[in-house]
């Protein structure tokens, strides 16, 4: 069991570690504009057409942040507001808080990524082991491959404005935007609020969904291409297992590691291109609130999304490399080293 | 191969265009709005009146050229730090590593949004060093574990044995091994980056000043360019975009082959 703490331990302290240089650049970053930050953030407001109430403003922030102090003393009050969940006001729509524009976002997004990455991952993993199993037998499974191809190098923005034109504009299947729900249509927990929902989403989920298929179908299909070459499948067939057993008893499960070696690996990738897809949907997700706030040039939300969004990736990252010992029992020995 | 065909097709497109056109015929206005392919234009024109195929022509150029200079400046630095992470060892390698870890983990993209939004308006180069910053994690992971693969071999025992001094070792037998697999990357990296060009442009955050494939797709979207049924605005620097990321993944495909002589068996 002591590998395993070992294990953990080391995986926390790189959670830990990219917590802190997160945090650190988000600090740093903007503090290498020239000047103080809070002036550079007025000054292109200013240039864009002003700001209200901005000698309140800077006032709450010099105070809050400390901006009139030495560089350290900011950095530790920048900490122990984040500690209290404070990102700070949002420019555009002062009073309100960064916080208060970001959190109604954030279950969209979690939303929206988590059902298209595990029905993606799950739907790819099994259409590629059979595939790959069964190979080169049927014309349809190898036609498969160039298609799944041309699908995953394509980012989900790109296919997503593919996919809005076809079905949104030449055949009116699904709405052209408007977010994840009819305009003017109050969130609540019914069915018919839930219909309008799966009928917004469709589009942004299916780009999404068709892109990452594409990924998950081809390396699977490698991998259990290289699985069948090994010396226990060879024992298996001569034991006589049934065909079906063998795959997925044996194969399946030995391929199913790297795939989750994979997911893990790629979930920086999914987050960002499903970022660029909210936006064209006009999705209210973070990619969405991050896209209004760039244009209206709001750091305070830009930065408060850009923490949150890594803070989470990273976290989902640790939750997996947690679990996976679990699945592998290879992994706990090396966490002896 | 099949990739490497298209990608010189598309430079070749590129250079012909951006050549053959006078700045006047660049200028906004320069052509009648709106023209679908066909009357008159080669592939139309958008609502400013600019010719689409010369926008292409120029887009190619630029989006290639971020995407060469961000893979080269990612894969240099990468390969460098991934060296000397391999080759040091103790507690540099501990060191970078940890680093090279944190960086692959983070989605980039994010990162760049932060950066990006702070130096809005910059040309094309400065988008290419900013895109590249962040593109050395992952080849810098590749080349840690070459070097330690390649620090065992042979060769380098009995190079060491035989006197030669560590840098000789490290120029004359450790890199020559290293440049095959180096391509390979430089390529994926070089993916990546057209990629990330794309998305930032797409988020109005990319070389305002310049026309990459992304700004125009971006500038297509900010007029409305599906709504208007303008297909030839949008859909033009879609096919490229989508025909540039398949042809660069056939080249990765093919050097894998290459450096990897059991995928070409299984071919």
């Amino acid at each position: 069991m002591t590998s395993y703490l070992r294990y953990l331990a080391g995986r926390a302290l790189l959670w830990l570690v990219t917590i802190v240089v997160a945090v650190t650049v988000v600090f740093v970053v903007p503090r290498l504009v020239p000047g103080d930050p809070m002036d550079a953030m007025l000054q292109r407001l200013a240039a864009a057409g002003g700001a209200i109430n901005a000698p309140e403003l800077i006032a709450q922030y010099r105070e809050m942040f400390g901006l009139d102090r030495s560089i350290s003393e900011q950095y530790v009050s920048f900490l122990r507001e984040l500690a209290r969940g404070n990102f700070g006001y949002s420019i555009n729509n002062f009073p309100s808080n960064v916080t208060d524009i970001v959190i109604p976002a954030i279950p969209w997004t979690i939303g929206l990524l988590s059902v298209t990455t595990i029905f993606s991952w799950t739907l790819g993993s099994l259409i590629g082991a059979i595939v790959g199993w069964r190979g080169g037998r049927s014309r349809f499974f190898q036609a498969l491959v160039p298609i799944a191809l041309v699908l995953y190098t394509t980012p989900y923005y790109i296919l997503a404005l593919i996919l809005i034109f076809l079905f949104a504009f030449t055949w009116r299947i699904f709405p052209l935007s408007g977010g994840a729900f009819s305009v003017g249509v109050r969130p609540e927990l019914t069915l018919k609020f839930a219909l309008d929902v799966l009928h917004h989403a469709a589009l942004p989920a299916l780009s999404i969904i068709l892109v990452s298929l594409g990924w998950w179908f081809l390396s699977m299909r490698s991998l259990i291409t290289t699985q069948k070459g090994e010396d226990y499948i060879l024992l298996a067939e001569a034991k006589g297992l049934p065909e079906r057993r063998i795959l997925w008893s044996y194969a399946f499960r030995n391929a199913m590691l790297p795939q989750a070696t994979g997911l893990a690996l790629s979930l920086g990738h999914i987050v960002g291109g499903a970022l660029i897809t909210e936006v064209i949907f006009a999705y209210q997700g973070l990619g969405w609130v991050i896209y209004n706030a760039i244009k209206s040039l709001d750091f305070p939300v830009i930065q408060g999304s850009v923490l949150l969004l890594i803070i989470a990736v990273t976290t989902t990252n640790f939750l997996i490399d947690l679990a996976y010992p679990l699945i592998d029992p290879r992994i706990r020995q090396a966490g002896r080293e | 191969m099949l990739g490497i065909s298209v990608v010189l097709l598309l430079v070749l497109l590129g250079l012909v265009g951006t050549l053959l056109t006078s700045p006047e015929m660049r200028r906004t206005g320069a052509y009648p709005v709106r023209l679908p392919p066909g009357q008159g234009t080669l592939l139309g024109t958008d609502s400013l009146g600019r010719n689409i195929a010369i926008q292409l022509s120029e887009a190619i150029l630029k989006s290639l050229q971020v995407g060469l200079l961000a893979a080269a400046l990612g894969t240099f630095f990468g390969a460098l730090i991934g060296f000397a992470s391999g080759y040091f060892g103790k507690l540099v390698d501990a060191v970078l590593r940890v680093l090279i870890d944190v960086f692959l983990s983070v989605p980039s993209l994010v990162f760049l949004i932060l950066i990006a939004s702070l130096v809005k308006g910059v040309g094309v180069q400065a988008i290419a060093l900013i895109i590249g910053m962040f593109a050395w994690a992952s080849p810098a992971r590749q080349s840690r574990a070459q070097v330690l693969s390649l620090k065992e071999r042979g060769f380098v025992q009995i190079a060491r044995l035989s006197g030669m001094s560590g840098l000789e070792i490290v120029f004359l037998e450790l890199m020559p091994n290293m440049f095959q697999w180096l391509g390979a990357n430089f390529v994926n990296a070089f993916l990546a980056a057209v990629l990330a060009e794309a998305g930032l442009s797409l988020l109005g955050l990319g070389p305002q000043r310049d026309m990459t494939l992304g700004m125009m797709i971006y500038w297509a979207l900010s007029y409305g360019a599906i709504l208007q049924n303008l297909w030839w605005w949008w859909l033009l620097p879609v096919l490229t975009l989508m025909c540039l990321f398949l042809s660069l993944y056939l080249i990765h495909l093919g050097l894998d082959e290459v450096s990897n002589p059991r995928l070409a068996a299984q071919a």
